[in-house]
């Protein structure tokens, strides 16, 4: 019942039965590094954009040949730095030079001089929780299911497997001809995944 | 592994002739500057001991940044640093240099410290000072720190020199064996000659945070000119495959986070003081306050500071060849302006007063340590050739 609803609404999640993604893609099992390498490049080279690997150990080389762009976490975090800062400054400036006026030692009410150890600690504050909190975001961390463990020889991945998933939103995609690339390409067992 | 065989085209050695070439003109300009400064040392004593002991500060904080870095990679089991190792060796193996190039400055004693005048014993902070700050202890110390050092640096660089040969792992441990100790050694030592060299030139100072301040700059000035002297060979058209971009990457990395520890250092020194703010502390700032002497606070905070934190925080920067280039050039110039402002103000109290003799004496100190790092890279290879991590670092890749 509750379903209907939200499904008439077009919620995420809850889309018309017809619109929602039926496959998660194709996912493909190779041997070596240099095996999944070889599979990605010749994928790209076949026209397919929308690919992810899966790998126990980082691979040198997955992101140039996936076609990654590059994270931007280090622009995330440089704003939050320097809101850091800023917002220390106004800290000090305001707890000292405008709400409560106390003259210490004969300090002047605000200077930069004992401000710089707080715009410091402040700055990296903020760039810790940034860093923390903007890689969760950008990993989607966290994510309660996923159809990649769908595919039969998920566990592969953290052990000796090394596996390449052929998106379904790829633009090229059609599930036959992506099983039929990825045996070509020496994956020693395909399966198409639900989504 | 296929790219690994295209390094076995690249030599390690330099072309005879553009050995020689370099040399000779390094032996023209050391001929040149040390004859101006001979003119120099009778025209104006003084000048000339203040001038030389900038100078002289520069090499060897240069020459100890390059020992203490050395030991860092031994230690820490560095694989991106062993193609660009033996330019470090190199530049540490001159430590000994300073034997010879420390006398001028025993011989200004009198000229350049307020301590080794007679009127000091009747000083009531400076005749308690006398127990350490007299001028054989002085010259003592001096002579022990070098010796130590030169200890570590020839050891280091024997064993690495010996594992050209062999190829063996067990230079590898030696090395990193001899780095433990020679750290410690290191940093009390090179802490004792700052305050000697540098911090008693105004005998009435102290500041316990002044031997770290000088081994950073010191850092900053190693690896600004260790990044010129990489990029130099680079667009001679050697080391182009083992000091690819990855490489010069992390020594962009280095710099830009040298200069941040300098800043932190050097900031904490001047913070404690402004709060503080006693009189027996404050009058070094004060003095450096003085005239033109004014500009040069602003001069270090943004040119040794902000400007290169900033610019080489975005990792495109640290890989364009031309900027970090620039940035060997201008901090080097700026661990130049960092000593000078600690050093020149003692003499010339009312402003800055640039001198001939400031260059000169840069050339001279400098020329001489260039000899001795030259002199490593003849028949010599440019690279490790023996280290075991040698491949590991042809192959790296900044993830």
């Amino acid at each position: 019942m509750l379903e209907a609803v939200l499904s008439k609404l077009g919620l995420p999640g809850y889309e018309p039965e017809a619109a929602r993604q039926k496959v998660f893609g194709v996912i493909g099992d190779f041997d070596t590094p240099e095996d999944l390498l070889r599979a990605i490049r010749t994928a790209r080279a076949a026209g397919y954009t929308r690919m992810e690997a899966f790998s126990p150990f980082p691979v040198h080389g997955v992101d140039e040949a996936l076609g990654a762009r590059r994270s931007p976490l280090g622009r995330i975090v440089i704003v939050f730095a320097l809101l850091g800062l800023a917002g220390a400054v106004l800290l000090q400036w305001w707890t000292g030079a405008v709400d409560y006026k106390l003259i210490v030692a004969g300090k002047p009410l605000f200077a930069l001089e004992p401000s710089v150890p707080i715009m410091f600690e402040l700055a990296v504050l903020l760039s810790a929780f940034a860093a923390v909190l903007g890689m969760f975001h950008l990993n989607r961390i966290p994510t309660y299911y996923h159809p990649f463990f769908n595919y039969s020889r998920h566990a592969g991945a953290s052990n000796d497997r090394f596996l390449l998933a052929i998106d379904a939103q790829d633009p090229k995609f059609q599930a036959e001809d992506a099983v039929r690339f990825l045996d070509s390409c020496g994956s020693r067992h395909t399966e198409v995944v639900e989504a | 592994m296929a790219h690994h065989r295209e390094h076995a085209s690249e030599t390690y050695f330099l072309q005879a002739e553009a050995w020689s070439a370099v040399r000779n003109s390094l032996a023209l300009i050391a001929l040149v500057s040390w004859l101006a400064l001979a003119a120099g040392y009778a025209l104006d004593r003084q000048q000339f001991h203040f001038s030389y002991l900038v100078a002289f500060a520069f090499f060897a904080s240069v020459s100890l940044g390059a020992l203490f870095f050395v030991m860092l990679q031994h230690l820490t089991g560095s694989a991106w640093s062993v193609t660009v190792r033996r330019l470090m060796e190199n530049m540490m193996r001159a430590v000994p240099l300073a034997f010879l190039l420390v006398l001028p400055v025993f011989l200004g004693v009198h000229s350049l410290y307020e301590w080794s005048h007679a009127e000091a014993a009747k000083d009531p902070v400076l005749s308690a000072k006398l127990g350490y700050l007299n001028e054989k202890w002085f010259m003592l110390r001096g002579l022990i720190a070098i010796a130590l050092w030169s200890l570590f640096a020839l050891r280091l660089y024997a064993i690495s020199r010996r594992q050209d040969d062999s190829g063996s792992i067990e230079h590898t441990r030696a090395a990193a064996k001899w780095s433990a100790p020679g750290t410690v050694v290191l940093f009390l030592t090179a802490s004792m000659a700052a305050f000697d060299w540098i911090m008693s030139l105004e005998p009435h100072w102290f500041s316990t945070m002044y031997g770290v301040y000088f081994l950073a700059g010191g850092a900053v000035g190693f690896m600004a000119v260790l990044i010129a002297v990489v990029l130099g060979l680079r667009s001679a058209g050697y080391l182009t495959q083992s000091v690819r971009e990855e490489h010069y990457h992390d020594l962009g990395k280095w710099l830009f986070a040298l200069t941040t520890f300098w800043a932190y250092v050097t900031f904490s020194q001047y913070m404690l003081i402004w709060y503080g703010n006693l009189p027996e502390e404050t009058f070094w700032f004060h003095k450096r306050l003085q005239g033109s002497w004014a500009a040069f606070g602003p001069i270090l905070v943004i040119g040794h500071f902000l400007l290169p934190f900033f610019t080489l925080l975005p990792r495109a920067n640290k890989r364009n060849i031309k900027l970090l280039g620039f940035f060997a050039g201008w901090m080097t110039l700026m661990h130049f302006c960092d000593l000078y402002w600690q050093i020149m103000p003692v003499l010339h109290t009312k402003g800055v007063a640039l001198h001939w003799m400031d260059a000169a004496a840069w050339l001279a100190v400098g020329s001489a340590y260039g000899l001795v790092f030259w002199q490593g890279l003849k028949e010599k290879p440019l690279v490790p050739v023996g280290d075991p991590r040698l491949e590991q670092c042809l192959a790296f890749h900044n993830v």
